[in-house]
């Protein structure tokens, strides 16, 4: 499936990696911490039903959420202990949005739950089942629960042909984070045989490595597990290293030349993309009977002294891995994930989740623009790092209400929906505008007038169908009294009509006054 | 670890590069082409460029006051100077003072302040002030100095040129000791436009020794430094290929056919581009963001129109060079040609494919 020469997505930026630092060392486990913040995440509004209670004991590995929907996904104890709260707390999510959180406290003895004794999974939904029952969701950021990418496979022609790819995506382009790279130097027979898995429950013709050019020694080690295991239908692929080539679409447009349509996944060309860690995590569930309890982060940024990749158990508090990484009190921001498209955290006791990659503390010195925001020069440099191919100074204009009429419908169609708010734009514009800002603005507003919109018009229409309804009971009414008035203009009939109606009279006034 | 973190949102690292630095490298690339205007035209340039610099201050200055702006981000982008600096060299360095002066006001205060300051402007300020002066002021815009070395500008054959003194009390008092209107000469479009209307051939009118090689006599050598900072430019990735190519282009394209069909009235199209305003058009003032095209077909498609209409105002209007009225049109049709060229973003080329 992969092109030759790849091909290359618009604009893109060429930014400092500042990930050696935290890379070159090996993987540390972070410990045990004095207690573990588990976020339970719904997906799509469908809310996992809780199996603990305050007070209530727990072994590693054991179910603490399930979920009632498909869509969902199962949240499991990373250790034995007790639970000692239950509550809506802020979560490693943007805006820190509070998610139902169940607090563990552990009891030090690590001590795991009866596991059930699965057996090899044969078929392409027992693979699925599998997956979905150790919680695996897509470990790259965006936490989408990696079952549901399978239940649509397979791809075939007419002719029974396997035409689909899985794309394992290993360039992680933004700056600073290193799980990735670490994960493939330390676990490459892992993630081969994990992607073997994906590629057998998506019934896939191949899998494609996708890795930076710029990181030695990830190749080798992976083609050499490949080769190991005898495999034919998967290569490693070095792509450039160009933020943002990490990103879905634009990884999918490097390696096949192909565009990922507007409004659809890549799935509609045959391609299933998985994060390296989703494939590693895919090998501890099914050939280790592991449930997605722990992952690699990288705890790093200029306010932390030994910045390292930790072996982390899901719900640690961040407090607890700054710690162990040394982060001074220089700290302004502490970023979940990297520093174009992170999000800035409150407090640093929330705890990791699925999707947290990197942890970033930055110094002020850092983060704090030279100048304070002056207005748009329409110089163009945003025009020609966007990998959207969008024009965000025009963006920014009718967002930024310069048009007469204060119009976000003009951003919908200059398609700021297409954006994938990569900071490229911001990240370059000299009078330090902070781009991606209005178009997150300008996507939840317009959503939000959406929705308000239908339902206004659910409204109208729910207005208009009781006034045609009763429209029509009027209108059949009258019909109805019509019918009847025009038996009376015609004059045979009439008669009978009338002397009908005279004879009825003319009962009544006997039967009254027989009485 | 218990002080407030910041959470603003992402990006985490800001932009390095600033409006003034765009700014500074724009001034920069100008420097030779000015280098070489003072070297065939002497020092007259520098006299306009402190005065239109300085008048462009005290406009913007009192502007941000009344328009209740803060002053020292703006007053420190160099935006100003940039104006002041491509409005002098468009106009003639012995030109009275008041010349700089009252063309700094119609760029500062009309084209750019009463358009809501730095970013907001339609017009090209450098431009709606030329165009002001060479309807309000012809004729000094049509009183050049030939081109001659750099100490004795003017110097033809062995007629005097002007020193640095006579050239300052010429224009800010309008009276010299010697014989200014013997040596002032028109520039070599408006010797064309003269003589044309005149009957003479262009083969005869180019016999003037004003005539240089291919453009006009230094104005030809301003024009290739011009090409030079605008290479720059290019290079530091301030302004992209684009509008250069396509006002270049497009100029060569437009000129040739009426060449080919009369070259008594039409100028070669090498003259048309090394003369005139025609390279500082196409690498600064056409190039200029704010009142021109956002995607690169529009920015194609403008400076397409650019060149089209130069050519045709100097082959057909009443003007010697019409650069600047060009621009303004072209800004003018900015807004219109943006809204038909918004590119497909990614994802949206292969429709159901
Ligand atoms: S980079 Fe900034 S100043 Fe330049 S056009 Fe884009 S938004 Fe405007
Ligand atoms: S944030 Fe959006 S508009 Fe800005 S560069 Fe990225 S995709 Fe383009």
């Amino acid at each position: 499936m992969v092109i030759e020469p790849l091909s290359h997505f618009h604009g893109g930026l060429v930014l400092r990696h500042h990930k050696k630092k935290s890379c070159e060392k090996e993987t540390r486990s972070a410990g045990l911490p004095e207690s573990l913040v588990i976020a339970i995440k719904s997906n799509r509004g469908a809310a996992p039903r809780l199996l603990v209670e305050i007070g209530d004991r727990v072994l590693k590995g054991q179910i603490i959420a399930k979920p009632e929907h498909i869509m969902g996904s199962y949240s499991h104890a990373p250790t034995s202990g007790e639970v000692i709260d239950i509550s809506n707390l802020p979560s490693a999510s943007p805006d820190a949005i509070p998610a139902l959180c169940v607090t563990l406290k552990p009891d030090g003895k690590d001590q795991w739950s009866e596991p059930t004794r699965l057996k090899k999974p044969e078929s392409r939904q027992e693979i699925i089942d599998q997956i979905r029952a150790a919680g695996i969701v897509g470990l790259g950021g965006a936490g989408f629960p990696t079952h549901i990418k399978y239940y649509q496979a397979p791809f075939s022609d007419s002719a029974g042909n396997k035409n689909s790819t899985i794309i394992i995506n290993g360039a992680e382009c933004e700056p600073y984070i290193s799980c990735d790279e670490r994960l493939m130097l330390d676990h490459p027979h892992e993630i081969i045989i994990g992607t073997q898995w994906l590629i057998k429950a998506a019934d896939a013709a191949d899998a494609i490595i996708a890795i930076e050019d710029n990181i030695g020694g990830v190749k080798k080690r992976l083609m050499a597990e490949i080769k190991k295991q005898e495999i034919t239908n998967m290569t490693v692929v070095k792509v450039p290293t160009i933020y943002p080539t990490g990103g879905e679409k634009q990884l999918v447009k490097v390696l096949t030349g192909k565009e990922v349509p507007s409004d659809q996944t890549p799935y509609s060309l045959g391609v299933i993309m998985q994060n390296v860690a989703t494939a590693k995590a895919v090998y501890d569930a099914i050939e280790l009977h592991k449930p997605l309890i722990e992952r690699v982060v990288t705890v790093t940024g200029d306010s932390v002294q030994d910045p390292q990749n930790y072996l982390t158990l899901i719900g640690t508090p961040f407090s607890h891995l700054l710690a162990l990484a040394h982060c001074s009190d220089s700290v302004d921001k502490l970023i979940i994930g990297g520093p174009m498209m992170g999000y800035a955290m409150p407090n640093a006791e929330i705890g990791i989740e699925k999707t947290t990659n990197c942890l970033l503390a930055l110094p002020e010195d850092c983060t704090k623009p030279e100048i304070a925001p002056m207005p748009c020069i329409r110089c163009g440099d945003c025009v020609k790092v966007c990998p959207q191919e969008l024009l965000p100074q025009q963006l920014l204009w009718y967002i930024n209400g310069n048009d007469q009429t204060n119009d976000l419908e003009k951003a919908r169609d200059h398609h700021v929906f297409d954006c994938i708010e990569c900071g490229a734009c911001s990240w370059v514009c000299p009078s330090h505008i902070n781009l991606v800002d209005f178009y997150r603005f300008a996507k939840s507003e317009l959503v939000y007038l959406d929705t308000k919109k239908a339902k206004s018009e659910q409204a109208q229409k729910r207005f208009e169908d009781r006034e045609a309804r009763l429209e029509r009971i009027k209108a059949e009414r009258q019909a109805k009294r019509r019918s009847k008035t025009s038996k009376l203009t015609d004059k045979s009939s009439a008669k009978v009509e009338i002397s009908a109606v005279l004879a009825r009279i003319k009962k009544q006034t006997e039967e009254s006054a027989d009485e | 670890m218990n002080k407030t973190l910041n959470t603003s949102s992402a990006p985490h690292i800001p932009s390095r590069i600033k409006v003034q630095t765009v700014m500074l490298w724009v001034c920069l690339a100008l420097v030779p082409a000015t280098f070489a205007h003072l070297y065939y035209f002497g020092p007259g340039i520098l006299i306009q460029l402190v005065l239109a610099a300085v008048s462009a201050y005290l406009f913007e200055w009192w502007c941000l006051k009344w328009r209740k702006q803060p002053i020292k981000p703006f007053i420190t982008d160099l935006s100003a100077l940039v104006t002041a600096w491509l409005f002098v060299l468009c106009i003639s360095p012995i030109a009275p003072w008041y010349v700089a002066v009252v063309g700094m006001f119609f760029a500062i205060v009309v084209a750019k302040h009463l358009y809501g300051g730095l970013g907001n402007n339609i017009f090209n300020p450098a431009m709606v002030a030329f165009a002001v002066i060479l309807i309000a002021f012809p004729q000094s815009m049509s009183l050049w100095l030939p081109p001659g070395g750099f100490m004795d500008v003017g110097a033809i054959g062995n007629q005097q040129g002007l020193t640095f003194i006579e050239q300052l009390n010429w224009i800010f008092t309008g009276h010299t000791t010697s014989h200014i209107d013997a040596i002032t000469t028109a520039t070599p479009l408006s010797a064309i436009q003269t003589g044309l209307q005149q009957s003479f051939s262009l083969s005869e009118i180019i016999e003037n020794p004003i005539f240089g090689d291919f453009g006009g006599l230094g104005w030809e050598w301003i024009a290739n430094w011009l090409f030079l900072g605008g290479a720059f430019l290019l290079y530091k990735r301030i302004i992209t290929w684009h509008i250069p190519a396509a006002v270049l282009l497009t100029t060569i394209a437009a000129a040739t056919p009426f060449y080919l069909f009369n070259n008594d009235v039409f100028m070669s199209p090498q003259q048309h581009v090394f003369s005139g305003g025609i390279m500082l058009a196409a690498f600064f003032i056409a190039t200029d963001p704010t009142s021109g095209c956002s995607s690169f077909k529009g920015k194609i498609i403008f400076g397409a129109g650019v060149a089209i209409l130069t050519v045709l105002i100097r082959n057909f209007g009443a003007f010697p060079d019409g650069v600047a009225f060009a621009v303004l049109l072209m800004n003018m049709s900015a807004p219109l040609i943006d809204r038909v060229t918004v590119p497909t973003p990614y994802g949206k080329k292969t429709k159901g494919d």
